[in-house]
């Protein structure tokens, strides 16, 4: 600790990184699981061992690899590839939309560098820990965001090399992929702040239910989109009323 | 598809993901979000997480919906859930909820 200079900038940034890796450490045997099931479907699905690990290292999003695997096998023209891919990752803009905003004081080479890094996990964690209330504060930020971002991908691409060389030899029936869920089942519960998330949660996963077979995953879309909604509306209808 | 178009796809998705995940980004001093939208985003993370979440526990393997006590995802984030209300403890959360889920599926 540098007792002498508390407000020393990086001080703060090295500190807000050891808050992130802390909290963000105990999900990553679930990120590591959801890399296990995506490296062992790129092998299953006829990629050779540096094709699966090119794409897991430089591709880095586990639904949109999942989403293209059949088009591959099936010889879809690239065009149909690069199409799926982008509206499976439609999601992302949204997170974006969300976090963005926070890094308007980089550079735009810093800002592509840290939007790479912008998954489902971060999803979780930054916006709780920096609400748009602190928009205007650049403090700690980059410390906290690299905190949940390396490990996260580290970990996701552990769990996809692991998967892509122990290809076969894990039983499906184990269900490896269910720890992901379970670690963002976890970051979840706090995100329920209020009965308009409690809502939002429950008409999110009653489209994604609803829309699971829809082409390109656009459940998954219009999930994420009608649970904020659905939210935002209860917000609105509580001020009318008064009870905000 | 052949190597080369392999490898190609690849690159196209790597593009995917920055077009994505980069783009906003890039462009976020310039975008002027109306009040409404950056009042719903406030909601994005839970229903993001929602949305993987909820059809995992709720739909069995073959996507038929089961919601029955015989479901053992369902039954194991139950377990996972009390766990994590008492103890806060992420990793143990983890620990619990596969380990029920193993046990579940085997019996």
């Amino acid at each position: 600790m540098n007792v002498l200079f508390p407000h020393d900038p990086l001080q703060i940034e090295r500190k807000a990184f050891k808050e992130a890796f802390k909290l963000s450490a105990s999900t990553m045997p679930g990120i590591f699981a959801w890399g296990l099931v995506a490296g062992m479907a790129m092998v299953k699905s006829g990629l050779t061992l540096w094709q699966a690990s090119g794409m897991a290292l430089l591709v880095f999003a586990g639904s949109a690899q999942l989403a293209v695997l059949p088009l591959i096998a099936a010889n879809a023209p690239l065009s149909v590839v690069f199409f799926t891919a982008v509206i499976v990752n439609l999601r992302f803009v949204i997170f974006a939309a969300a976090i963005g905003p926070h890094f308007t004081h980089l550079n735009w080479r810093q800002r592509l560098w840290y939007g790479y890094f912008n998954a489902d996990i971060m999803m979780a964690l930054f916006p709780l820990r920096f609400p748009p209330e602190k928009l205007y504060s650049a403090e700690g930020k980059v410390g906290f965001y690299s905190g949940v971002a390396y490990p996260n991908w580290a970990a996701w691409q552990g769990g996809s090399i692991m998967g892509i060389l122990l290809a076969g030899q894990i039983p499906q029936s184990w269900g490896i992929g269910f720890a992901g869920t379970l670690a963002l089942f976890g970051v979840m519960i706090p995100l329920v702040i209020n009965r308009a998330a409690l809502l939002g949660v429950a008409v999110s996963g009653a489209v994604a239910i609803a829309g699971i077979h829809w082409p390109y995953r656009l459940g998954l879309l219009a999930a994420v989109v009608s649970g904020m909604v659905a939210a935002m509306l209860v917000d609105i209808l509580r001020e009318g009323r008064g009870e905000a | 598809m052949s190597a080369p178009d392999i490898w190609l796809s690849i690159g196209l998705l790597t593009l995917a993901t920055f077009l994505s995940r980069c783009l906003v980004f890039l462009l976020a001093d310039r975008l002027r979000m109306p009040p409404r939208v950056q009042h719903a985003l406030r909601y994005a993370p839970a229903a993001a997480m929602a949305a993987i979440v909820i059809p995992d526990l709720l739909l069995a393997p073959d996507s038929a919906f089961d919601a029955s006590w015989h479901n053992p995802k369902l039954l194991a984030a139950a377990g996972a859930l009390l766990f994590f209300m008492a103890t806060r403890h992420m990793l143990g959360m983890i620990a619990v909820g596969m380990g029920l889920f193993t046990v579940l599926r085997l019996i």
